[in-house]
């Protein structure tokens, strides 16, 4: 230690007379003398960790079977290291000390939050590493990537600067430091040797272990800041799992930078215990003041379930101050409904404020038993004015099934009202389903300037690849039509097999297609949502879609893709409707913020079939809508023209409320 | 700058007058307007080699480095050198035709000799090649991606030694002939193109040649590695003097038949239905060997003879390894301990 502070010393000294070669040359030799030090003196806090047993892969990713690393945190052998190193569920854990001892290990606890594992083995007088403090973390400083899996000699060294603070809503640093299975768990160092955080993956959009595995060695690096590790120590070497706090209420509108209004109370959560109420503005949680919804994500990130913090709000006039305990888990949220089809806008009618006209009534629906009838016009639900389909969605996504609400409407000019029972959103797609008549355009004498109509073939350069679409060359311009995203499988766009099938069904349910091709013939990489995405937005912007009605389709591996796009960009997509698929990752809980529905066909035939069977399950466990067609005998083949129609259904009935 | 009185400075300092003078004599050359002098004197010695390749994703270019005044190269060994002679263009934009002269596949390594009588090229003296350890700032010289065209230097990244490991420390993690040790970088080296570079430290010492390509087969990542020069030294002068035998066509030794399996030393595993079951011991033979040490079912097996098992394959690979006579070191944890036992392995397998 002594040394390295006359090093240091040296180090000052030198950056005082820039511009002299000599100087220069001791400079970088000093600092490259602090690296190595840096390393030793955290040396004996590293350990090696092996893994025996487990899953091969976890969330479609190889796992590594390799050593990983860990650090020290307490004298008598609690061990830290990134959850990925325990993905696999490993049926036992070995960890070799730097001293050579090799001692088997016990996992005690996650922290599902930051992505933590904390580990204890049977030794005594070890050195626990010393955490930075939070406030001496700058954007600049070097750091060092520690690892201990190459040799149990030395520490192998990765050397990098602090990218950026406060990173994944607060939870961790970003460095420039070569960070990947090799080290994570391992610590990422300050230059005098004390531990800024512990090396994990991270995204900031996946939510599994080994989210984030993707950028190893890339220059974006994550590490969870040690000293929130030991603030929580205690809890964690109890055995007590963590998990993220969560209160339980959704914004109103979806603009992250807007004001933390409170859309919705989620029912029984602890944000609906505290009292708050939807159109509560929050303006302070602890002694963090908030302006926007994002400020309120900051304040969240780094607590857990079981947290209380404290919160005040405005409401009309009043300031109101409240207590709120997190929880982990949140009672599912599931889409009310009511029962009927909307009258769709067309630029004809201009679109309608003035409520919505009921273009048709469900059988046996809360809305038929409350007796509801076709063109009544709904103006007002639970006493606030309905001016369009999306408004009536909006007013019902704060409400509950179960809920009993009261409805406005005009029926042939007189104003009536009605109370009705919520309930939630079918799990069927209707039998019968009226269609909505388009007059049709000709389109004989077509300008070079006319959108393209049939089918047709756009390249996207800024993303080196294209997409087919269909457009039915009849199309009018002054109405809304859905539009199907159709991912092909591995190996085989089915062009000809979808134009066929789908022609008739795209006339009957007024839907267009594009079909994006996947850079690669064998298969889908998951990086090309970006195209798909742009693909939907150049389309979008050419011909009159609703967005309520653009649906993400797929048959097999494009399925699988259909899904995890679905997932992925729920402000793009409605939903998706699936063959022979499978959802590889876990699916984030359903929330008021998107409506999304699903529908999956299988095969009883196809090898699949119980994996699709088990994840229509998990999803409608999650409470999300799920149709699911099962066609008898069928092995694993694109859904039949029956089956495409149902389809077609489904497709034409997400606008449904 | 004039005025550095620093020792290893004022050494180089003619090689760099003369350096200069060839940048100003000839408008064509790339002087290499470099931070350090390290760089600077390096650049020279390092060449671009074109070849074979060119096909189904294959590049035909990578990277080699001078290590003799009459033009000899080495380089990695790759399918670029299959060809019947290659391309090298050297730093200046000099180009040259050049034939392999001898290559050792266990060290990944080829010496090619440019087809010219001219005995004056820059070149590295490998006796004064250095070994460094982990933190150790590197400089990596490449031609990588063929970023560099026509007669540009190659590219020219920093970092620093992460470690210097065996890649077959980890058994099976990586398929490659080399046996020895590699430093491992932090710096994104190992490119396409890029084998036949090399690394220096800071003040351009020579540190190793970089390797191919490799993905560690275990954790599905890509390794930055060069091989250090001190393993190919020997290798290197002994293809120059025409005194080399490739190892490929030394006598190989005898490839095991000895086939040992659990059971032969008294072992009944749990079935291996898993990808990768747990090492358990199912049953213990009475009075087998295994019996005797004191084995007992339940028992996890965690190491055979220093190898971790990772599952009841491994186990069984690891065995199949054995020949009689030798010692079956066996670690396995029991409840939370781990006992240590050692089996002598028995003159015949049972069939």
């Amino acid at each position: 230690m002594r040394g390295m502070c006359v090093a240091l010393g040296v180090l000052v000294a030198c950056l005082c007379c820039p511009g002299s070669a000599t100087a220069q040359q001791d400079l970088d030799a000093l600092l490259e003398q602090s690296f190595k030090q840096a390393a030793a003196l955290l040396n004996p806090s590293i350990v090696q960790i092996q893994t025996v047993g487990g899953l091969d892969r976890v969330a479609g990713v190889v796992t590594g079977t390799g050593p990983t690393t860990g650090v020290v945190v307490s004298e008598d052998g609690f061990i830290v290291s990134s959850a990925f190193n325990f993905a696999a569920k490993p049926a036992s854990i070995l960890v070799n000390l730097p001293d050579g001892r090799r001692l088997p290990a016990r996992l005690v606890a996650n922290d599902h939050a930051a992505k933590i594992t904390l580990l204890k083995i049977e030794a005594d007088n070890l050195l626990p590493a010393k955490p930075a403090p939070r406030d001496a973390f700058r954007v600049g400083q070097w750091s060092l990537a520690l690892g201990r899996t190459y040799t149990n000699a030395f520490p192998s060294v990765s050397v990098g600067i602090i990218s950026a603070l406060d990173r994944a809503w607060g939870r961790a640093v970003q460095t420039d430091a070569k960070v990947s299975p090799v080290n994570y768990g391992g610590p990422l160092a300050t230059i005098d040797g004390k531990v800024f955080g512990i090396l994990v993956p991270l995204s900031p959009r996946g939510q599994t272990e080994t989210a984030g595995v993707e950028w190893y060695d890339s220059g974006i690096g994550f590490a969870i800041p040690l000293v929130d590790v030991y603030r929580v120590l205690d809890r964690l070497k109890q055995g007590e799992n963590l998990k993220p706090g969560l209160m339980g209420i959704n914004f109103e509108g979806r603009d992250q930078f807007g004001p933390a209004t409170i859309g919705m109370v989620r029912p029984a959560s602890p944000a609906a215990e505290a009292g708050l109420k939807k159109g509560d503005r929050i303006t302070m949680i602890d002694n963090a003041p908030i302006e926007r919804k994002s400020h309120v994500r900051y304040a969240l990130g780094r607590k857990y379930a079981g947290d209380m913090i404290r919160l005040k709000a405005r409401r009309n006039d009043q300031e109101i101050s409240v207590q709120v305990t997190l929880t982990d888990k949140l009672l599912d949220y599931q889409v009310p409904y009511l029962g009927l089809l909307p009258e769709r806008a067309d630029k004809v009618q201009d679109s309608a404020t003035d409520g919505v006209v009921v273009r048709y009534v469900f059988p046996q629906s809360p809305a038929a038993q409350a007796g509801l009838m076709k063109r009544d016009r709904i103006t007002a639900i639970a006493g606030k004015p309905v001016t369009d389909s999306a408004s009536l969605m909006r007013a019902l996504g704060g409400m509950a099934p179960d809920d009993k609400v009261s409805l406005s409407f005009t029926r042939q000019d007189k104003v009536q009202s009605l109370e009705l029972t919520l309930g939630a959103l079918p799990d069927t797609i209707p039998g019968e389903l009226p269609t909505v008549s388009i007059p049709p355009v000709e389109r004989a004498d077509a300008k070079a300037a006319d959108p393209q109509v049939g089918r047709f073939t756009v390249e996207l350069p800024a993303h080196q690849h294209s997409y087919w679409a269909y457009v039915p060359p009849d199309y009018n311009p002054d109405f809304q039509y859905g539009l199907m995203v159709w991912l092909h499988p591995t190996g085989d766009t089915m062009e000809a097999a979808i134009m066929r099938l789908w022609k008739s069904v795209c006339a009957r349910r007024n839907l267009m297609i594009i079909a994006p091709k996947a850079g690669n013939p064998r298969g889908w990489n998951p990086a090309e949502s970006v195209f798909v995405k742009a693909a939907v937005e150049d389309f979008v912007e050419q011909y009159p879609i609703d967005r309520s009605r653009v649906f993400v389709h797929g048959y097999a591996t494009g399925g699988v893709f259909a899904l995890s796009l679905l997932f992925k960009e729920r402000e793009l997509f409605a939903g998706a409707a699936v063959a022979s698929a499978t959802l590889r990752t876990p699916p984030p809980p359903n929330t008021p913020d998107y409506r999304i529905q699903l529908h999956f066909n299988s095969g009883s035939a196809d090898a699949d079939h119980a994996r699709v069977a088990r994840t229509v399950e998990g999803l409608r466990k999650m409470k999300y809508p799920v149709s699911f067609a099962i066609a008898k005998d069928r092995s694993k083949k694109y859904p039949s023209q029956e089956d495409v129609r149902e389809i077609g259904r489904w497709a034409d009935s997400l606008d449904r409320i | 700058m004039n005025t550095v009185q620093n020792h290893s400075w004022r050494c180089r300092r003619n090689w760099l007058v003369v350096l200069a003078a060839l940048a100003a004599a000839g408008p064509t050359t790339h002087a290499a307007r470099a931070a350090s002098p390290a760089i600077e004197s390096t650049l020279p010695r390092i060449v671009k080699i074109f070849g074979a390749g060119g096909i189904r994703n294959l590049y035909s270019y990578s990277t080699g480095f001078l290590v003799s005044a009459e033009g000899h190269v080495a380089t990695v060994w790759s399918h670029v050198l299959d060809a019947d002679s290659v391309a090298v263009v050297l730093n200046d934009g000099r180009r040259f035709e050049a034939t392999v002269l001898g290559a050792e596949p266990q060290l990944d390594l080829a010496v090619i000799k440019l087809q010219t009588e001219a005995k004056d090229f820059p070149f590295f003296d490998l006796k004064q090649a250095v070994e460094v350890g982990p933190g150790t700032r590197i400089l990596g010289f490449s031609n990588m991606f063929k970023v560099a065209t026509g007669d540009e230097p190659v590219s020219v990244l920093h970092g620093v030694v992460a470690a210097r490991t065996k890649l077959t420390t980890r058994r099976g993690a990586f398929e490659t002939a080399y046996q020895g040790s590699v430093y491992v970088v932090d710096a994104i080296t190992n490119n396409p193109g890029a084998g036949g570079g090399i690394l220096t430290t800071r003040t351009g010492q020579l540190v190793g040649m970089i390797g191919k390509e490799l993905q560690n087969a275990q954790s599905n990542t890509w390794i930055n590695y060069a091989i250090p020069i001190d393993e190919l030294r020997e290798t290197v002068g002994e293809i120059i003097s025409g005194r080399f035998k490739r190892s490929d066509d030394k006598p190989q030794p005898e490839s095991m038949v000895a086939n040992y399996r659990p059971l032969d030393f008294g072992l009944v595993m749990v079935p291996d239905v898993l990808f990768r079951t747990p090492a358990f011991i199912d049953s213990v033979v009475r009075s087998s060997d295994a019996h005797k040490a004191g084995l007992q079912a339940n028992d996890l097996v965690m190491f055979a003879n220093d190898e971790l098992v990772q599952s009841c394959r491994s186990l069984k690979k690891e065995l199949g390894r054995l020949e009689a006579g030798d010692t079956l070191r066996l670690i396995v944890r029991r409840d939370n301990q781990l006992v240590s036992v050692e089996l002598q392995v028995p003159r015949k397998p049972k069939p």
